[in-house]
């Protein structure tokens, strides 16, 4: 028999292996397993989400997110105050000066 | 029987699981080749049924639609290996473990015959290198009995389309078989 003959056996050989295989059965207890499974994935919803939480750049990106939020509050706050101590000034010195302008009625009608 | 499934029955669930097991294992088995991952998606199988019996409505067998639902996992188990193989590499150099590469390798179906263990591995092998389809259609035909007609109603595709995958399979076998020899027999 030269090669390509043998190797034409082997390859039939092969191919008909899966002839008359019988069907592989599935390990002992299943039911009960599935059942495990599914009380387990009901239970675990919550262990899921503290696992989650906890892990390391979850943490750490949460933990960024807050001081980026307090920077960001603690900014725009200041910028605010700024703002309204430089309007109580401006509202100080026209008050000192009496920067109002007065009309002719109010000039005619001065009070006592 | 579905009635009961779709009311929440427990023992409708049970018998479900007990007349069905083999055939959904035996399945996933055939594509995965491994029997620890076989169990799991059994095990997701029966779940994924319990928890969706309401969507099914009766238009096909559900021995059929138990069949889509294991071959839906256990591509989808393949997908997840695969990409796990791409950084097979990496994992390597951090220490993973490369052991389940050369268990695939190695794999033995508890149905085939004795002697024909060694040659029925060849052909497993040869199996992971043709498309996803062809090797779908001949698995069900092969290792489940399915006849061309039942694989077009699991596939969802018609007779023809089946025998015309089965054709494509076996040549696609042939020649991976005979590259797989040529190389072995020359080593020798």
């Amino acid at each position: 028999m030269n090669k390509q003959e043998q190797i034409n056996k082997l390859v039939e050989e092969a191919l008909t292996s899966f002839d008359d295989a019988k069907r592989a059965a599935a390990k002992p207890y299943l039911f009960t397993r599935i059942q495990a499974r599914m009380n387990k994935e009901e239970e675990s919803v919550w262990e899921k989400a503290g696992w989650l939480i906890t892990r390391p750049a979850v943490a750490f990106t949460g933990i960024c997110l807050v001081v980026l939020i307090n920077a960001a509050v603690i900014f725009y706050s200041k910028a605010t105050i700024q703002v309204t101590n430089t309007e109580v000034a401006v509202q100080n010195t026209t008050d000192e000066f009496s920067y109002t302008v007065s009309g002719i009625y109010d000039i005619e009608n001065t009070q006592p | 029987m579905i009635e009961q499934l779709q009311q929440g029955d427990e023992s409708a669930f049970k018998k479900l699981v007990d007349d069905w097991q083999d055939m959904v294992y035996n399945t996933a088995l055939g594509i995965v080749k491994h029997a620890d991952d076989a169990d799991d998606i059994t095990q997701e199988v029966f779940i994924q049924a319990y928890k969706s019996i309401s969507s099914f409505k009766g238009d096909s067998k559900l021995s059929t639609w138990l069949y889509r639902i294991t071959l839906s996992k256990a591509l989808d188990h393949e997908k997840k290996k695969k990409r796990k193989k791409r950084f097979g590499f990496m994992q390597s150099l951090f220490g993973g473990d490369v052991e389940e590469q050369v268990l695939a390798a190695e794999f033995d179906h508890p149905g085939v015959q004795l002697e024909k263990k060694e040659k029925a591995r060849e052909l497993f092998n040869a199996l992971n290198q043709i498309p996803g389809k062809q090797r779908i259609a001949f698995t069900l035909h092969k290792l489940e009995g399915q006849s061309y007609q039942e694989i077009a109603e699991i596939m969802n595709t018609t007779l023809y389309a089946v025998e015309s995958l089965m054709g494509r399979a076996k040549a696609s076998l042939k020649k991976e078989l005979k590259n797989y020899y040529d190389n072995n027999i020359a080593e020798k």
